[in-house]
């Protein structure tokens, strides 16, 4: 563990020596999302709510889930950008030294411009807090979020290792993870009872972005949960976190250099 | 004929990729139902207000889901940047060739690609899912065309506007992003503009990102006639002329670095 943080803190010295290229590609990152948030909010302003969401409600599903993602891209690039090991055959080169590989792999770059990615999600859950202040329970929602944001980066983190390990026999993973990634988290972001009853199930199992927020949240926000789904969350994100790592050292078993 | 030769080969080229491509349509597709869902989700019971029904938003985030894939995802700055940082591009441009041209039918090649292995593909699969728009009257078919063309030609002139600053700036993955953002925002690609609120749905359609997805799908919605196109067609005849200059002060202006 003090490894861990040793090359972690390496890490992050090193990136804060390009102090304005950070904040300029946080700030880009941050408005970007804004945007897609504000048009949500265009839809939302004009038609009032989506099968009985608000905005302030679908907002605190959409804050946890893009604050998940961006976490995720923060703490772990290398995994997000693991192809490159494949292709490159740079991998061969962290499989003799004496740390395990998706130790070195989380410890050798951080992605601070995400943190843009983060502060866009923290915001637009304070003023969801603040809108649903007036009429829900909003302080168990607000004490179960460092849970949310844990389970969220766990779950979002074990799609981002299972869709990395593939690339052991694929070689080439960007093209997988805009089905295992980026459209489950985009589907987490609203309730999935306006799902239809197949995505549904694809999200509750096989890539189960539901219970990032959807499932603790129905709860919360009183829309008929019971108070398990508190712990049904960092329940599963627990177990679909052991899966990823099986999956992983069973690819690493499996990998064969390309030779290079 | 050299262009013809370009757009040829690069079809080529991507073809080698055809299976990632179709395992990416799979992402494509689930955005796509996303999509649909929010709208139904939203439309239903409230359709009367809307100019909008949940079928036409279905149809509408449909087609704009294929046509993603020939109008904003495009190469970053067509891979001009590339070719500034490893200096290809004096050799390039020294060619007795119109760069704007050699860049742009490069990039047809993988529009040409994308029409037939991620836009039709995808296109057909929410035929049969949720169902498919086919405009009634004979007419819209070739007004949807030229439509698609149009936003076609005003994309690769956003983007090759971005490629060829790279001439001055080198880094353009900022101003990518920023374009991209734009394009999908102020493009109507989750919201139709005329349902944007105040003002902004009105002047949103004044700017040439409407054109790119906007102004095509709601002509083939059959909502717009071709008079929607006159603006798209301005705004791409301006980006033409500005780039074709532009492409000339670079010439001059240009620095190889370790070229």
């Amino acid at each position: 563990m003090k490894l861990f943080f040793t090359l972690w803190g390496a890490s992050l010295r090193s990136r804060m020596q390009y102090k304005g290229n950070f904040l300029f590609s946080s700030f880009t990152y941050g408005l970007i999302m804004a945007v897609d948030f504000l048009m949500l909010a265009a839809i939302l302003l004009r038609f009032d709510d989506v099968m009985g969401w608000t905005i302030y409600e679908v907002g605190y599903l959409y804050g946890i889930a893009s604050a998940s993602m961006s976490l995720y891209r923060l703490l772990a690039p290398e995994i997000h950008e693991f192809e490159r090991y494949m292709v490159e055959g740079e991998f061969d080169s962290l499989l003799i030294r004496p740390v395990p590989p998706l130790t070195l792999l989380l410890t050798r770059n951080l992605e601070l411009s995400r943190i843009g990615g983060v502060v866009q999600g923290i915001a637009i859950l304070v003023l969801s807090l603040h809108g649903l202040a007036a009429t829900t329970h909003w302080l168990p929602a607000l004490l179960y979020l460092p849970v949310a944001f844990i389970s969220g980066l766990i779950i979002s983190f074990a799609l981002g290792l299972i869709t990395a390990t593939l690339a052991f026999w694929t070689q080439r993973i960007k093209d997988f993870q805009a089905f295992t990634l980026y459209a489950p988290n985009n589907a987490a972001s609203y309730p999935m009872s306006i799902y239809p009853g197949w995505l549904k199930w694809i999200l509750f199992t096989v890539l189960p972005v539901a219970f990032i927020a959807y499932v603790p949240a129905l709860y919360l926000l009183d829309k008929g949960g019971t108070w398990h789904n508190l712990w049904v969350s960092p329940a599963v994100a627990g177990v679909f976190l052991w899966i990823s790592l099986r999956f992983w050292r069973f690819g690493i078993r499996y990998y064969h250099s390309t030779g290079s | 004929m050299v262009y013809w030769e370009l757009l040829i080969k690069n079809i080529k080229v991507q073809f080698q990729y055809r299976i990632a491509h179709m395992i990416n349509n799979l992402g494509s597709l689930i955005f796509g139902f996303i999509y649909i869902a929010i709208w139904v989700g939203v439309l239903t019971g409230k359709e009367e207000g809307s100019p909008y029904s949940a079928t036409d938003m279905t149809h509408y985030m449909a087609y704009g889901q294929a046509l993603l894939w020939m109008t904003i995802f495009l190469t970053p700055g067509l891979g001009i940047p590339n070719r500034v940082r490893n200096g290809a591009i004096s050799l390039e441009m020294a060619r007795p060739v119109s760069y704007f041209t050699y860049t742009a039918a490069q990039e047809a090649g993988r529009i040409i690609y994308n029409l037939c292995f991620r836009s039709i593909p995808i296109l057909l699969i929410f035929a049969l899912t949720v169902g498919i728009h086919l405009p009634t009257n004979p007419i819209s078919y070739l007004w949807m065309t030229v439509a698609a063309a149009v936003a076609i030609w005003l994309s690769i002139n956003l983007h090759y506007l971005i490629g060829i600053s790279a001439c001055w700036t080198y880094e353009i993955s900022g101003a990518h992003f920023m374009i991209v953002t734009l394009l999908f925002g102020l493009g109507g690609q989750l919201v139709p503009l005329d349902l944007l609120p105040g003002n902004l749905g009105l002047w949103a359609q004044w700017l040439p990102f409407a054109g790119v997805l906007y102004t095509p799908v709601i002509i083939y919605l059959e909502k717009a006639g071709m008079e929607a196109l006159l603006i798209p067609v301005l705004w791409a005849s301006v980006l033409t002329l500005f780039n074709l200059w532009l492409t000339g002060r670079a010439r001059r202006k240009l620095e190889i670095q370790g070229g």
